[in-house]
């Protein structure tokens, strides 16, 4: 009985595909030597990564931070999602103790220790 | 739903680096049963389970980097360390089995004869079979070459010509190996220069057995479409390890074949 029913299932697929126009064996890719690019496979996260670098954006801090003077004029830039992040101010290079503080939205505020000046920047989280 | 803020995977749980953890303790264990009660299964057991792990370890690896896009630059930067720090360490294996080979044949025992090779050992001809595994070995790694190449360049049916001809060049060193270990006119047995050869010679020949298993699965992926012309990092893995492979085969060649002939 079984072997009926797979005689039917065939048969019909058969019907079917002779109706379907006929695809080319080969997939045809963008690059029409058969090997798909980053951009025409890439997916998930690598594909948001590498979209956004493509934009000269860097949502998922892969490249190295900017440096900032640090001064009133040019201060330490802080990207962040909510109305504050917490920072750590490496006041000399080398140093061994690091000066934690929350970094609220608004005016710049300075470390308490070394004075540089930080501002938050509102920026969205990636998604 | 929350996303992440950075471009680092975080894995998910899971089962294989346990069922890995009780492969390599059933395999072990299995041993010493074999050497003292004459029972294979407990190790047949063990090596079953690590394959298994191994096959749904890597096949996850493939679903997270290639289907779910888990493998930004950065975590591909870290799997390239992964590699280059795995690679160095079996470097490291290699040179104990060439430390002990030299130990022995810089300075020969009376037990020996005084004199390398050993009295009564009759070496095999390295510019016979030795010299054309040695071309079979250089010329795959120039097929490996031409196979990165053409993903580079997108072309995939010369990818596929390539990468298999390199695995048939593979092949064709282990048939050729297994030849020669069944002629040879010397077993393991024969003293500290059957030891250091078969023991040197034969890791080798499993890392070229690991090495092909390697190349026909990016064979495989490749097949499938896996590869993108800029990210096919599994391949470059596949390759630096068959280049360093190769290059073992080169040491071995010249201090156990030729030097100690």
């Amino acid at each position: 009985m079984a072997g009926r029913h797979l005689l039917r299932a065939c048969t019909a697929l058969r019907l079917v595909n002779q109706n379907v126009a006929v695809r080319p064996l080969q997939r045809t890719m963008g690059t029409l030597k058969g090997i798909p690019t980053d951009d025409e496979q890439a997916t998930g996260l690598e594909r948001r990564a590498l979209q956004a670098l493509k934009k000269g954006k860097d949502p998922y801090s892969m490249l190295r931070p900017m440096e900032y003077a640090g001064t009133k004029a040019e201060p330490h830039i802080v990207p962040g999602i909510s109305t504050k992040r917490l920072v750590g101010c490496l006041c000399e290079e080398d140093n061994t103790a690091i000066v934690w503080f929350w970094l609220h939205e608004g005016d710049a505020q300075r470390c308490p220790s070394c004075g540089s000046h930080y501002k938050l920047v509102h920026s969205e989280l990636p998604h | 739903m929350t996303h992440q803020a950075h471009a680092y995977h975080m894995v998910d749980p899971s089962p294989w680096p346990l069922t890995g953890a009780v492969a390599a303790l059933l395999m072990t264990s299995g041993l010493a049963v074999w050497f003292h009660f004459h029972s294979t299964t407990l190790m047949a057991l063990g090596t079953v389970l690590l394959l298994l792990t191994m096959y749904q370890w890597w096949r996850d690896i493939i679903r997270e980097g290639t289907f779910q896009g888990h493998h930004t630059p950065p975590v591909q930067k870290g799997l390239r360390y992964g590699m280059i720090l795995f690679i160095t360490s079996e470097v490291f294996f290699f040179l104990g089995f060439f430390w002990a080979f030299y130990h022995a044949s810089l300075a020969p025992t009376p037990e020996l004869g005084g004199c390398w090779p050993p009295t009564g050992i009759t070496t095999l001809d390295p510019f016979e079979v030795p010299l054309l595994n040695t071309a079979v070995l250089l010329a795959s790694g120039v097929t490996v070459t031409w196979a990165h190449h053409s993903i580079m360049e997108g072309e995939r049916k010369q990818a596929i010509h390539s990468l298999t001809l390199t695995i048939l060049l593979g092949f064709y060193f282990t048939f050729l190996q297994g030849l020669e270990y069944y002629d040879a006119p010397f077993t393991i047995a024969d003293g500290v220069y059957g030891s250091t050869f078969f023991v040197a010679t034969g890791f080798h020949g499993l890392h070229v057995i690991i090495g092909s298993t390697f190349l026909a699965v990016c064979l495989l992926r490749q097949i499938r479409y896996h590869f993108t012309s800029e990210h096919h990092f599994g391949f470059e893995a596949a390759a630096w390890y068959w280049h360093f492979v190769d290059v073992v085969w080169l040491f071995l060649y010249i201090s156990i074949y030729w030097w100690g002939s």
